[in-house]
């Protein structure tokens, strides 16, 4: 599926992208389905099964799109938190710096 | 009253026991730094901060007012308890950026997103509402354990409360969040194999999941199963305006942060994590683990619901799942329900307590009184604001009594109503500044109460349904920090475009965008510069 990128190098991955977005779709549905459909299902109600089917579905998809790129971002990032903790700290102790 | 053999002693001293162990275990870890009482080293695999999400959102009010939900209106009752859904978005977006922010609380995210005296302000208005805040929540679901405990044990409602925050505060002060995060593991699976039990023993009670349907459609409750029904737009039982408030406030939410209460709970379990990957996975798997323990706490009262129809007093339905666990199960499993109660509980207000210390230790004692406080001290000061916050919810606790329900939409919707918005703008507009922020608080503050109480005891204003309340808190606190926003000068350059490059936020940034890139800050003006460096080596 070349529509969705899965190889990223750390300056690509700090943007915000379409694959971002299906995320962000994706999973107040795949919220929405399990809930509905587990506790359906635990009923023996049809519709339930099928609804639960899709919110796994849709989760694992999210998963398959997202993972790629949140890797990235953290192996990247890893990098930089050294030195954005110490920043931190000198604003945590601001008053040593009057 | 409920009556224990020996096995079922057995096992709530057992687990009383476990859980004080691992203040014991965890001491030495979390005596370490300020990082390690607070963050626990922010070193944590994903797995860790996903369990305890899980275990500090289950709390003994939880299957109180979810019991409620269910019983009155079935399935679609799930609904109310879909706040959760904010993480659904967050754990892509705001979870991304609060972590690269590395901010080890909210009101510390302040001073980084705002600058000068608003962002100050803002940092100690946060730390102080939240530790009163932590104070209140501790106090309602130690409240919640008192009235489960005087109905199981005929035991005063203070007993129940002071006897089992005593325990958590014992661990939650020797081993900090150490101690909190390791205790969530075992008492998220303890309670998860709990919620489990009573449901298989609730349908074994009613017969099987056909039986439940059977009956509740034979008593003319069929639509009780239709979690998607409506009866008109504002009107009825099950308004339209309802439901898409439940759906569109908690998942938006996502996009902010702390549009939900919850969030200064995660915020700390985000900071725990140790890369932004995990901080995203602990945020998605601890929600989605709380929507499926919902689905199976839904048979359980359904269950009840057919073996206990007919009940219209809130104080009696919603001890639905708790009387499902001590009436239903056999002697034996009931000490083991009770331990999965205490599991419940203990999750919630050790976490509750380190939360409200960490705001009083970090934001109010570390950055305003003691700025060169050494670790010793700090760890010190932690310890001693645990009890502290404690003993605060001693007092909300009493306070709130048996009307545990009733406060929870004040507390989760309407005290947040009028910031929900400005908790999204603060992430996603670079033109939204303290003083606005600021005001939107103080505004919310005020109306909340008069919209929710005062007007409506004195006639000015009907009384409103939640999500009409809802919506005109947030109508009304925008009159206020929208003028303000546009009246005041937009906040720091230099601050914004540090903020910018360092957590990448989402939405409208493009002034601070640019300005990064004509400093050479971002990435592709880099590759910019790169390729331009290359072709003019090739000339």
């Amino acid at each position: 599926m070349a529509w969705i990128k899965r190889s990223w190098t750390p300056h690509e991955a700090d943007e915000w992208t379409k694959e971002d977005w299906i995320a962000i779709v994706l999973s107040p549905l795949s919220f929405i389905f399990i809930t509905f459909g587990l506790a359906m299902s635990l009923f023996l109600l049809p519709a339930g099964f099928i609804m639960l089917i899709v919110g796994i579905v849709i989760t694992a998809v999210m998963f398959w799109v997202i993972d790629p790129k949140l890797d990235v971002i953290s192996e990247d990032y890893e990098h930089k938190q050294r030195e954005y903790l110490e920043e931190l700290e000198k604003i945590q102790r601001w008053e040593e710096d009057k | 009253m409920v009556h224990f053999t020996g096995l079922d002693y057995f096992w709530v001293i057992a687990y009383i026991l476990l859980t004080l162990a691992t203040g014991v275990l965890f001491y030495r870890l979390g005596k370490r730094s300020g990082a390690d009482f607070f963050l626990a080293g922010r070193g944590l695999p994903w797995w860790l901060p996903a369990t305890s999400n899980f275990a500090t959102h289950t709390a003994t009010d939880t299957p109180m007012w979810f019991s409620g939900f269910v019983y009155q209106k079935g399935l679609y009752g799930i609904w109310g308890s879909l706040f959760t859904g904010w993480c659904a978005i967050s754990a892509w977006v705001s979870t991304r950026i609060f972590r690269r922010s590395l901010a080890g609380t909210q009101a510390e995210w302040q001073t980084l997103r705002f600058s000068g005296l608003p962002g100050e302000l803002m940092r100690g208005w946060i730390a102080g509402w939240q530790v009163v805040f932590n104070m209140f929540i501790a106090g309602w679901v130690g409240i919640a354990m008192g009235n489960v405990c005087q109905w199981a044990f005929n035991w005063p409602i203070w007993w129940g409360l002071v006897l089992f925050s005593v325990v958590c505060c014992i661990y939650a002060m020797t081993s900090g969040y150490w101690g909190v995060i390791i205790a969530d593991v075992q008492q998220g699976i303890t309670m998860f194999l709990t919620c489990v039990i009573v449901s298989v023993w609730a349908v074994l009670a009613v017969g099987s999941p056909s039986a439940i349907v059977e009956k509740v459609r034979a008593m003319g409750y069929a639509d009780m199963l239709d979690p998607f029904r409506t009866t008109g737009f504002v009107t009825g039982d099950y308004p339209l305006l309802w439901l898409i408030t439940m759906i569109a406030v908690p998942f938006l939410g996502g996009f902010g942060m702390a549009t939900h209460f919850d969030w200064f709970v995660e915020a700390q379990r985000i900071q725990s994590a140790r890369t932004v990957k995990a901080a995203a996975y602990s945020m998605w798997w601890g929600a989605a683990a709380i929507i499926v323990r919902n689905s199976i706490w839904a048979i359980a009262v359904l269950a009840f619901f057919v073996l206990h129809p007919g009940m219209t007093r809130e104080s009696e339905y919603q001890l639905a799942w708790f009387r499902m666990g001590f009436e239903y199960l056999p002697s034996g499993l009931v000490g083991f329900f009770f331990a999965g109660i205490l599991a419940i509980h203990f999750s919630t207000v050790s976490g509750i307590l380190n939360l409200g210390s960490m705001y009083a230790t970090r934001d109010v004692y570390h950055h305003y009184i003691n700025p060169g406080a050494t670790e010793k001290q700090v760890i010190q000061v932690g310890r001693i604001m645990t009890v502290v916050v404690m003993l605060g919810s001693f007092f909300f606790g009493l306070m709130i009594g048996e009307n545990v329900t009733k406060w929870l939409f004040f507390a989760l919707w309407l005290m947040v109503a009028g910031t929900w918005l400005p908790n999204i703008l603060q992430v996603i507009w670079w033109r939204f500044n303290g003083w606005a922020y600021l005001s939107a608080w103080i505004a919310n503050l005020g109306t909340c109460w008069l919209v929710v109480w005062v007007l409506p005891a004195f006639g000015v204003l009907p009384e409103l349904k939640d999500f009409e309340q809802f919506w005109l808190l947030m109508a009304l606190v925008a009159c206020v920090y929208i003028p303000v926003t546009f009246l005041t000068k937009p906040d720091d350059m230099e601050r914004l475009v540090k903020v910018y490059v360092q957590t990448r936020p989402i939405g409208f940034w493009g002034p601070v965008r640019r300005e990064a890139e004509r400093r050479g800050l971002l990435a592709k003006v880099h590759e910019i510069e790169l390729k331009a460096e290359q072709n003019s080596g090739k000339e």
